[in-house]
């Protein structure tokens, strides 16, 4: 049975459109103009137990309101959606005792006391046992080698150790669902890999379902084995991240060390997106590698050559901005 | 039972958690309470300059406006103690979305946004205002009455309650209006409609008024009753009309903001 189910969820915002100018803003007192904004548009999918899945998407493609809906913090337009059994956004406390939420750009400690003293509070709002409590602390402590600075003023930490405080906040009631949104952003390289090896460790250890939403495709590839991909509010892809070259991938990067030096006319087979010496990258329609190969080793003397997909992130960012596969998912 | 007990005991580690926040900011809290005490003093002069040039105001007496003085500030400090900076800062959640990681814990939403922090600076106003009710019973040698005490420690619960529902009903536009300064102004007309006994809405043009702000939109209810049952006339309708109109103010404010949360947007990350 899924942890969570959506089915066509949709979000539509009422937003104001304010009119420039001081005249504008008297108009706007007694007779104000809308527009239908959609933040999300009937998106489906369904979330296995323990799964790690990541939700990819530029800014304004509508993940964060998708987590949001699946959170319970909004109510959708339209669409049904059931995360651990319940219905989020009746925000049941059965529900709200099962999953945490966890915001790169938000802090859900309270400032200014140690971190501890929100630890203590979060044990009273879940209403956990003492003895479970210390236990789970201690692992997560040790699990992010923060140990001596749970005493600290929350403002005196660096903005990765408030992450790992964030992190073990959202971890010390042992929710079975974990929604993180952006939680290494802002965060230095080595930061960032301490989050995603805690994040790692905790999934093996308690198998605990993660859907996150980054912009770093390095979280994605340390972390997830399948990635929905939305733009626009749409769902555009649900697969294993490797799928995305395939599905979204238009062409294919070849790579020609010619033996007597790049020929003049090596632009005819390609779009030259390198030179190196004898070394040139050619961008090749993958329909067509096979025929352009061909001629030109029938043409030219080649001492090497290579046949790759583009980076990831090149073809993502095509996506983001086209928002279109070229073929239907399998 | 167990629940109460639970939010009871929350309560308690709340007021704790602000106590060691308030104390990181020693100077803020002593600014706050000398401020306090100024405004006593204010009152208290007030009060003295007007039973100096008269015995009755509004048919109240000297010691039994001096019981009104003090019950209406120990009200008054009860709420701001306990939800009105929260109230306050709940514009602040909705514009910049922190409200999320209040409405994902195990727990009332109400209870958590309007009694997560306790206003301590505004603790001793509690008890100055109990310490003048005090002065004020020995002045006027009052006779110890059990039903009048309970009758005071229900309408002066009930008088919390109906101040409370109010500003939970003021506070829960800020989903719609996301900037909410209003509210403090807001507040300090109701507040400035509670402090006075209700005997002064006299003549043709101040009745209905009266009339209003006894039994449409209580707010005269507040301190007036609690302070006229210990004091002067114990009037059970009206006493009864209070826990009416109480548990009336609860439900509906309740209701209200419930459903301004269902408009929550949740500002973006």
């Amino acid at each position: 049975m899924p942890i969570i189910r959506a089915e066509g969820l949709t979000k539509t915002y009422r937003v104001t459109q304010k009119q420039d100018g001081l005249l504008g803003a008297f108009k706007g007192l007694y007779r104000r103009e809308y527009k239908e904004v959609r933040a999300v548009g009937d998106v489906s999918f369904s979330i296995e137990p323990g799964e790690m899945v990541a939700f990819l998407g530029p800014n304004g493609a509508g993940k964060t309101t998708t987590l949001k809906m699946l959170s319970g913090l909004i109510y959708p337009t339209s669409g049904s959606a059931e995360v651990l059994g319940f219905v989020p956004w009746r925000r049941d406390d059965a529900f709200r005792r099962q999953f945490s939420l966890v915001m790169g750009q938000k802090n859900q400690l309270w400032w200014p006391p140690p971190a501890a003293d929100s630890f203590q509070l979060h044990r009273e709002i879940y209403s956990l046992p003492k003895a479970d409590f210390d236990r789970t602390l201690a692992e997560l402590t040790e699990l992010l080698g923060v140990e001596k600075l749970t005493r600290q003023a929350v403002r005196e930490l660096s903005l990765g150790e408030r992450m790992k405080m964030e992190l073990i906040a959202a971890l010390l009631h042992q929710p079975r669902l974990l929604l993180l949104d952006e939680p290494t952003i802002g965060l230095d390289v080595v930061a960032q890999v301490a989050i995603q090896k805690c994040l790692r460790d905790y999934h093996a250890r308690r198998g605990v379902t993660m859907l996150l939403t980054s912009h770093y495709m390095r979280d994605i590839e340390a972390l997830c084995d399948r990635v929905l991909v939305i733009t626009h509010g749409t769902l555009v892809y649900d697969g294993p991240l490797s799928g995305i070259t395939g599905m979204f991938g238009l062409s294919k990067l070849v790579r020609l060390q010619f033996a007597e030096g790049i020929p003049d006319d090596v632009d005819r087979f390609g779009e030259v997106t390198r030179r190196e010496g004898p070394t040139v990258d050619l961008k090749v329609e993958r329909s067509k590698v096979a025929e352009v190969l061909a001629a030109i080793l029938d043409l030219h003397a080649v001492d090497d050559v290579s046949v790759t997909d583009p980076p990831l992130e090149q073809t993502i960012a095509r996506v983001f901005q086209e928002g279109r596969p070229t073929h239907d998912a399998a | 039972m167990r629940i109460l007990a639970k939010y009871l005991r929350l309560l308690g580690s709340l007021a704790r958690f602000t106590l060691a926040r308030e104390m990181a900011f020693r100077g803020n809290f002593l600014v706050k309470v000398s401020v306090e005490v100024i405004w006593l003093g204010i009152m208290l002069a007030f009060y003295e300059t007007i039973f100096g040039r008269t015995k009755v105001l509004a048919g109240w007496r000297k010691d039994e406006f001096l019981f009104f003085v003090g019950c209406f500030f120990a009200l008054n400090g009860l709420i701001e103690m306990l939800f009105l900076e929260n109230c306050n800062d709940f514009a602040e959640l909705v514009r910049t979305g922190d409200l999320d990681f209040l409405l994902i814990r195990p727990i009332d939403e109400q209870f958590l946004i309007t009694c997560r922090r306790v206003d301590w600076a505004t603790a001793p106003n509690v008890l100055m205002g109990a310490a003048v009710m005090g002065i004020a019973l020995a002045r006027m040698h009052w006779q110890f009455d059990p039903v009048r005490v309970m009758a005071f420690l229900a309408t002066f619960a009930c008088g919390t309650a109906i101040a409370y529902s109010f500003m939970l009903v003021l506070t829960a536009f800020s989903v719609w209006m996301v900037r909410n300064q209003s509210l403090m102004e807001m507040w300090w007309l109701f507040s400035s409609l509670a402090r006075y006994p209700k005997e002064i809405f006299l003549g043709s043009r101040a009745e209905p008024l009266g009339f209003l702000f006894t039994f449409i939109l209580p707010i005269l209810l507040v301190a007036n009753v609690p302070a006229n049952a210990m004091v002067r006339t114990l009037n059970p309708p009206m006493v009864g009309f209070t826990l009416f109109a109480t548990a009336i103010l609860l439900w509906a404010s309740r209701k209200f903001f419930q459903h301004a949360l269902r408009s929550y947007r949740s500002a973006s990350s």
